[in-house]
């Protein structure tokens, strides 16, 4: 093993939990394979059928597992596939904004965000910007000795 | 009778009179109330000593007549004991009492229809084994010799079975650390508006200061519970003087403000908050107690807080209580039942209170004052 | 079914009862151009629980898809990991080619290694080889929770309800009806037809609204299959897919419509004239009528608020059909499907007085300019203004009254621009002599023949003029509009005087739409209609499954466009009707009564109404039938009672946990390679700093 592969600000990769609902942000993250938007190979993403199943616990565990940053991403407001799932994804995300900022992680490391399916570039651009201002501010304190 | 009424009243009988606190309504109303089977039962605490009491379920009217009057050392919470009884119920309790049965209402293990809430004013309640061991050390006395307490004119007085007084300011003790308990002193609710009815000594003036109770009247069903008792016979009530609303409201005031002061001072912003709640959380052994205790919770034991995480995954923070935390911001009462729980003595209700506060405020949404559903339940928040 | 405990080696730590084999495709270079495949593949085979690994050319291809059959037979798989493209595109292919082999379809767990890994790192080969890793490994650790799922039928009462009789409903049940189904369908109004049997002409073809309409009405009279319940309403829903109960009410007509022969007898003699709403209030009806001559049923109503009890139509009756002491009656039904075809009403603007409506005489909405042109209409098809009952020469129409405007609606209501010049015509072919004025923001003419008819109103000499009036005004000594408007096109204002101004106003949202959203728990768009399922590919369906709309009741739309829907709800109904028997979703929500404590908060939370309180019980109930299986409640629910089958909190959790690994670097007492897992040793450390240079 190499010796320089201590995490540093050069050489570490974040790693980036992204949930997705499976009928607007999955389709996103699949257009933006299509349209071939590179991105940093930062993002994992958790398929669930409707962001209101993205549980706020499973937020946690990507925290305390050791994410750098989690996604919750969803349709557009007005688009859910199930009527209104994801106007309960944003209450469930404003208290989980709530909780993890007063918990004293950094606002870089949890974000909403609405993608269609057809947002492939947008998608890219996401977890472009979202790699850019986590490497900023390095590792999750939150995160595990150890764990990549 | 009826809503927004105010009343100075106190029981008929001479008995309940001389034991009960201020004249004894309480505990005639709730007598009343099952004599005339308004309720099929009512929530009476049962002395173990001049500290300790249970709150105890019971359908004896003597047993009422009997049970004892308010104390200031007992916080437990009733929410819990009358959850999913299935029967009217008649329950006096202090502001969080009220407040989480209306949320254990609102999670229908309550049934609030046929649940008549008498609210006693509440300048806050003190640990009762806390309370000893200030006996022993501030007021140098025995607590076994102690026969009586009350609070006046910002004095804690216990009275000692030779007859002798001893008094200390409430702020004197509490700069000490002893007194009331920590969330007692930042509670806003000093008068259960919340209640059927809200009862307490604050605006009894004249001759029967100390010898009745100011009740207000706060909805349908605390008229209806109020004039059962007057209808019975077993309860008087009159007009209470201007001046002793006007006391009322200004005690009110004087308590809240100084409530404010305590909120500021116990939630002095932090910097490196996550180290905060790291340290304190150090020696959480997991054992849910603050879970079990919490009368918001209407979990059962097996509860998505308690489920998913084990100590074995070697987190740097709490999953169990970081789920608490969310589940409470809009929720927690402050009651402070989980910190007098906690058998590795973390301030519980401060840290939960640092993440609801917060969120509270900004949803101008207070748990258990009213049926608003908590927000977090809610399909879609008005922006 | 897959059954492989008989086979388990007894001594097997508890992951052996898992089977799993991963499958990864190269898509031809796709994946294989950038992902080190055998890596991959060489990487899982070293995972606990895994058996057998393979990379193929194209996974989905036959070979591909008998390689994976020939393994889970060879090594008695009992869950399989696809490593390739988009489940949202093979998932269904390779949950068929499991199930062939006696798998639960539900033990598939699909990857996405190309359109989220291989086509977004082009450039970061060894990079994305070490995602797609750890992809494999969440889906690997995934698939061994997953359980196994079964979609349930229901059967399908093959009966139909159809609400609103109006063309678009019309249509939906004579086409059900022909295809030899019961069809119930319930009319609040006293006959059928809806709006379109008020108009006058329909455009571009200037046909006789009634003349087409009014056969089509008769069709579904005699149709033997079709129950029409006119004057009636449905009062309540119940049930879900393929077995509605519905609770109609029949509103009382207060005479025997089986003796009442629609002679209009009663009416000559009735004494009390009312403002006929048929007429949009112009002319009068008296409180006991037959709505219009070619009503159906061709049965009179006898207005109740407004009778006086005299009697006098009781006398009159030759067939002693007045039956005063009548009350609503209820009837219910059972069906499989529903098509609400509610309609519209057209937008209102005497609240807000637009233009000056309601305030002065002369100005009109374009429907009491479609009755005053009717032939049958209050005047006999003579255009005169409200004021002094002369003819007017110079008309002056203004669109777009309550739509594209922020202030009311802020939607196209797209029949407009051609009622108007369908009605400027009529006028123009009327009377030449007179002078029409259109004032339009933009004139929309998408179909067959839209265009040409609106070439041929301008070859009338009908003017155009692009432009909102500013200012409207009347001259009180000769109840003349005057208009200030600016044409847009010339750049300059213009005040113009007009005869008559019309106003051709929008398409809103009917209480029906309410009414209908409520009782079956639809969803409303935000310009107040009805919400399809889809707006491209399910135009006619709801989110509820055996619900389907028709018309304007989902938004604005021309008869062409209505009579299609009616057409399509009935295709797709047929589909439920014909199969007698629905499948419901197979990854639904399931409750686990030993820990709900019945707080109810999971119940609002559901958009199809599929949880109930089981009462008894005090714990929460999904019904399957009515579950999408978004998992909105799971969520919600506070004690973990709730899971959601195919995506449980263990299972995404594991997916979750396994993101990461533990670098061996990190720990010195952790040797290299030892314990399965660990990530295979060099790999992700080493061979980064060969990367082509960072994305940014």
């Amino acid at each position: 093993m190499s010796p320089d592969a201590t995490p540093d600000t050069g050489k570490w990769e974040p790693k980036i939990v992204a949930f997705c609902c499976n009928w607007c942000s999955y389709g996103g993250a699949d257009s933006a394979g299509m349209g071939r938007f590179q991105q940093p190979p930062t993002a994992r993403i958790i398929r669930v059928m409707c962001s209101g199943r993205i549980d706020p616990i499973h937020v946690f565990n990507a925290f305390l597992e050791g994410a750098d940053a989690v996604l919750v991403t969803g349709c557009h407001i007005g688009d859910c596939h199930y009527v209104n799932g994801n106007d309960k994804t944003k209450i469930k995300y404003k208290f989980l904004e709530d909780v993890v900022r007063e918990l004293g992680l950094e606002k870089e490391r949890l974000y909403l965000n609405w993608i269609s399916a057809s947002e492939g570039e947008k998608f890219a651009n996401f977890i472009r910007d979202v790699t850019e201002e986590v490497k900023k501010i390095g590792p999750s304190p939150l995160k595990p000795e150890g764990v990549a | 009778m009826e809503k927004g009424n105010v009343f100075v009243g106190w029981s008929i009988n001479e008995e309940v009179r001389k034991r009960g606190g201020s004249g004894g309504l309480v505990t005639s109303v709730l007598a009343a109330a099952l004599d005339k089977k308004l309720v099929d039962a009512v929530v009476v605490l049962k002395k173990i000593n001049e500290f300790e009491a249970v709150p105890v379920i019971t359908s004896d009217v003597d047993e009422v007549l009997n049970s004892a009057g308010s104390l200031h050392s007992v916080p437990s919470n009733f929410a819990k004991l009358i959850a999913d009884k299935g029967m009217r119920i008649a329950v006096p309790g202090k502001g969080c009492d009220v407040r989480a049965i209306i949320e254990q209402g609102k999670r229908n293990a309550v049934n609030l229809d046929n649940t008549f809430i008498i609210g006693l004013n509440c300048g806050g309640s003190m640990h009762p084994a806390v309370t000893r061991e200030m006996l022993e050390t501030v007021y140098n006395i025995k607590p076994d010799d102690v026969e009586g307490e009350e609070i006046e004119k910002g004095k804690l007085i216990f009275k000692t079975k030779d007859g002798q007084e001893h008094g200390i300011t409430i702020d004197e003790l509490e700069e000490k650390g002893y007194g009331r308990r920590e969330s007692c002193r930042y509670c806003a609710i000093k008068i259960p508006a919340n209640a059927d009815l809200a009862c307490g000594n604050w605006g009894v003036t004249g001759d029967l200061a100390g010898r009745a109770t100011f009740v207000e009247v706060n909805s349908e069903k605390g008229a209806k519970l109020l004039q059962n008792a007057i209808d019975a016979g077993m309860v008087e009530v009159k007009e209470p003087e201007a001046k002793g609303i006007a006391i009322r409201g200004k005690i009110k005031g004087v308590m809240e403000d100084l409530a404010g002061k305590w909120k500021d001072k116990v939630f002095e912003p932090v910097d490196d908050r996550l180290a905060l709640f790291r340290k304190e959380l150090e020696n959480c052994i997991d054992c849910g107690a603050c879970k079990t205790v919490c009368p918001t919770c209407s979990c059962g034991e097996v509860s998505k807080c308690t489920q998913y995480h084990s100590r074995a995954d070697g987190y740097k923070m709490s999953m169990f209580h970081l789920t608490r935390f969310l589940h409470l911001a809009d929720s927690c009462i402050g009651c402070g039942q989980c910190t007098d729980v906690c058998p590795a003595d973390i301030p519980l209700t401060r840290l939960y209170r640092r993440f609801a506060n917060p969120v509270q405020d900004e949803l101008g949404y207070e748990p258990g004052m009213d049926m608003r559903k908590p927000p977090y339940f809610e399909v879609k928040l008005n922006d | 079914m897959n059954e492989v405990s008989d086979t388990v080696n007894k001594d097997a730590s508890p992951d052996e009862d898992k089977r799993v084999g991963v499958f990864v495709c190269e898509c031809g270079v796709n994946i294989g151009g950038v992902v080190d495949t055998h890596a991959v593949a060489d990487y899982a085979a070293a995972l606990p629980g895994v058996l057998v690994t393979s990379v193929n050319k194209f996974t989905c291809s036959d070979s591909g898809q008998a390689d994976i059959q020939q393994k889970i037979k060879e090594h008695n798989l009992n869950r399989v990991v696809v490593a390739a493209c988009s489940p949202k595109t093979h998932e269904p292919t390779f949950r068929a080619c499991i199930e062939e082999m006696g798998l639960n379809q539900y033990f598939l767990e699909f990857v996405n290694i190309r359109d989220h890994c291989s086509w977004i790192h082009m450039w970061e080969k060894e990079k994305a080889t070490e995602k797609a890793k750890d992809l494999v490994r969440m889906g690997i650790e995934r698939a061994k929770l997953l359980e196994p799922l079964q979609a349930s039928e229901v059967p399908v009462i093959d009966k139909a309800l159809v609400v609103g009789a109006g063309v678009a409903g019309m249509q939906a049940a004579l086409d059900l009806a022909d295809m030899g189904f019961k069809v119930y369908l319930v009319e609040k109004e006293p006959s059928i037809g809806g709006r379109m049997a008020r108009f006058d002409k329909v455009f571009p073809t200037n046909d006789c609204s009634i003349c087409i309409l009014g056969p089509k009405m008769v069709e579904v009279a005699r149709n033997k299959n079709i129950e029409i319940m006119s004057y009636s309403e449905v009062q309540e829903v119940d049930g879900y897919v393929g077995n509605f109960k519905v609770k109609i009410e029949h509103k009382p007509r207060y005479l025997d419509v089986g003796k009442c022969t629609g002679c209009a007898k009663c009416s000559e003699v009735c004494p009390v004239e009312v403002p006929y709403d048929f007429n949009e209030g112009f002319g009068t009806r008296k409180a006991i009528y037959v709505p219009f001559p070619q009503a159906v049923p061709l049965r009179a109503v006898l207005d109740n608020d407004n009778c006086i009890n005299c009697k006098a139509c009781a006398k009159a009756c030759e067939s002693n059909a007045i039956e005063y002491e009548q009350e609503s009656a209820y009837s219910e039904v059972e069906v499989g499907v529903i098509i609400g075809a509610v309609g519209f009403k057209t937008y209102d603007p005497a609240p807000r007085a637009d233009y000056g409506y309601g305030k002065y005489d002369n100005i009109i909405t374009a429907m009491e300019f479609e009755r005053l042109l009717n032939a049958a209409g209050p005047t006999g098809g003579h255009i005169v203004r409200p004021s002094d009952c002369k003819e007017p020469i110079r008309v002056g129409f203004v669109n777009c009254v309550g739509s594209r405007d922020k202030e009311t609606n802020i939607y196209c209501s797209g029949v407009c621009c051609m009622y108007t010049i369908k009605n400027a015509q009529l006028l123009k072919e009327k009377r030449p002599e007179t002078d029409h004025t259109v004032m339009y923001i933009d004139i929309r003419t998408p179909f067959r023949a839209y265009e040409e008819s609106y070439n041929r109103a301008r070859n009338l000499g009908v003017k155009f003029l692009r432009g909102r009036p500013v200012e409207v005004k009347e001259d009180p000594e000769t109840g003349n509009i005057r208009v200030r408007v600016e044409d847009t096109l010339a750049g300059e204002m213009r005040n113009l005087e007009f005869d008559l101004l019309v106003l051709g106003t929008g398409v809103v949202p009917n209480e029906g739409i309410n009414r209908l959203q409520q009782l079956l728990k639809l969803s409303k768009a935000t310009d107040g209609f009805l919400m399809e399922a889809h707006p491209k590919l399910r135009p006619v369906d709801t989110t509820i499954d055996g619900v389907y709309l028709a018309g304007v009741a989902s938004g604005p739309k021309d008869i062409p466009y209505a009579v299609s829907q009616g057409s399509a709800c009935a295709g797709r109904a047929t589909i439920l009707l014909k199969n007698k028997k629905a499948i419901t979703e197979g990854i639904t929500a399931v409750v686990n009564p030993d820990v709900c404590v019945g707080c109810e908060v999971c119940i609002p939370m559901c958009p199809f109404q599929a949880i109930k309180m089981d009462e008894q019980a005090g714990k929460a109930n999904v019904m399957k039938a009515l579950c999408k299986g978004c998992g909105t409640c799971v969520a919600a629910c506070p004690t973990g009672a709730l899971e959601q089958d195919h995506f449980k909190n263990n299972q995404v959790i594991a997916q979750v946990k396994n993101v990461f690994r533990f670098e061996e670097v990190a720990s010195p007492d952790y040797p290299s390679g030892a314990g399965t897992h660990v990530s295979p040793a060099g790999g992700y450390v080493d061979e980064s700093s060969e990367d082509m240079g960072e994305q940014t």
